[in-house]
């Protein structure tokens, strides 16, 4: 660099600006890269190690020439207590069909039928003396049929006995009436 | 010959255990012939294969098919108190069915007066001559005037007993069957 080239950069800042009219750089060399991918054939064996005593399985896998890392997992480890077989019979579950059914005549026969009170649904009521009073209504019974009539006090049913062999079919009612006073004794009447 | 009896099923038990009955009376309520199943216990497997069905499979198919084939008289009618064999058992015996209960309602005007419900299929029946009316059930399907002929028959037998009793005799006798007390 001159003076003159000094002076008029520090001072004028001018710098000297250059024309290249012969560009001509070479282009660069382009190669194609090399490379070798070496392939293994991995074993198709591969060894899991299972042991009853610890929570891990080891896995171990193994290729030519080389030993992949151990890969260890995590499990719990079961005791193999039963192995399946190989021939497993088939069974058919039969779906019942059928059921048994019995004559229970004898368990019923002697069954009595049981009436509740009905006198709140009795429209007409029967006249009664000064010291009667109503106390129920039992009903439709066939009077000429009956074997037996038993008061059920606790449930206020009225248990009737019928003959099997009545021919009777006239239904009547019968009221429950109590006679108010010192031994007096209710009185059933038939209506 | 036509009989005037009254067919009464009733089908009960637990998830271990069903046992049905079939009740033939005149229309005094005197029995004429009576039934009993043995009772069905199922196995697991059955559960699993009938699941939520199985109730419904085990009384229409096994205890009401074998207790209609037992029953030697036919009634004029079938009364039933649960709703799982009312269809089955129309279809099956092909004979009326009804399914009756109690109901709240006030007496209606006149004894054997029939009267329209909101439900489908659901009527009340004045078929006592004092009392309140019975709710009548039917088959979904049932005729209109099948179930006049049904009202018919059940307010002829008001007369001269009460419809409903007979169904405490057969809770009785299988409570009697399942424990072995009275």
């Amino acid at each position: 660099m001159g003076i003159r080239s000094y002076f008029a950069r520090h001072i004028k800042k001018h710098i000297d600006v250059y024309r290249i009219d012969d560009f001509n750089l070479e282009p660069p060399d382009i190669h194609t890269l090399e490379h070798e991918v070496n392939v293994f054939r991995i074993e198709p064996s591969m060894t899991v190690n299972v042991t009853s005593w610890t929570s891990s399985i080891k896995m171990k896998c193994r290729a030519e020439s080389r030993i992949f890392s151990e890969y260890r997992v995590n499990a719990k480890s079961y005791l193999v207590k039963r192995y399946v077989k190989q021939n497993v019979k088939a069974y058919s579950h039969e779906v019942k069909s059928k059921i048994k059914v019995h004559d229970a005549m004898k368990l019923i026969r002697d069954m009595p039928l049981e009436l509740s009170d009905m006198l709140k649904y009795q429209s007409v009521k029967p006249k009664l003396l000064n010291n009667e009073m109503l106390l129920a209504w039992y009903g439709p019974i066939v009077e000429g049929a009956v074997i037996k009539l038993v008061w059920n006090k606790q449930r206020g049913t009225l248990l009737v006995w019928y003959n099997p062999q009545s021919r009777q079919y006239k239904a009547k009612g019968v009221y429950l009436i109590r006679r108010l006073g010192f031994g007096e004794k209710p009185e059933w009447r038939w209506v | 010959m036509a009989n005037n009896f009254l067919g009464y099923m009733m089908i009960e038990g637990t998830d271990s255990s069903l046992r049905g009955v079939a009740l033939i009376t005149d229309t005094r309520g005197i029995p004429k012939e009576f039934v009993r199943t043995d009772p069905l216990r199922p196995e697991a497997l059955d559960r699993i294969l009938y699941g939520e069905s199985f109730s419904a499979y085990a009384k229409q198919s096994l205890i009401l098919e074998n207790l209609l084939d037992a029953v030697s008289n036919d009634p004029q009618i079938w009364i039933c108190n649960d709703e799982e064999i009312l269809e089955p058992l129309k279809t099956v015996s092909r004979i009326k069915s009804v399914m009756l209960e109690e109901s709240p309602h006030v007496p209606l005007d006149a004894h054997g007066h029939i009267e329209t419900s909101a439900e489908p299929n659901v009527y009340l029946i004045q078929a006592y001559v004092n009392g309140a009316p019975l709710r009548a059930e039917f088959p979904e399907g049932t005729r209109t005037d099948e179930v006049e002929q049904s009202a018919g028959i059940l307010t002829e037998a008001g007369k001269s007993m009460n419809i409903l009793e007979p169904f405490n005799r057969l809770q009785k006798s299988l409570s009697y069957l399942a424990t072995g007390r009275a």
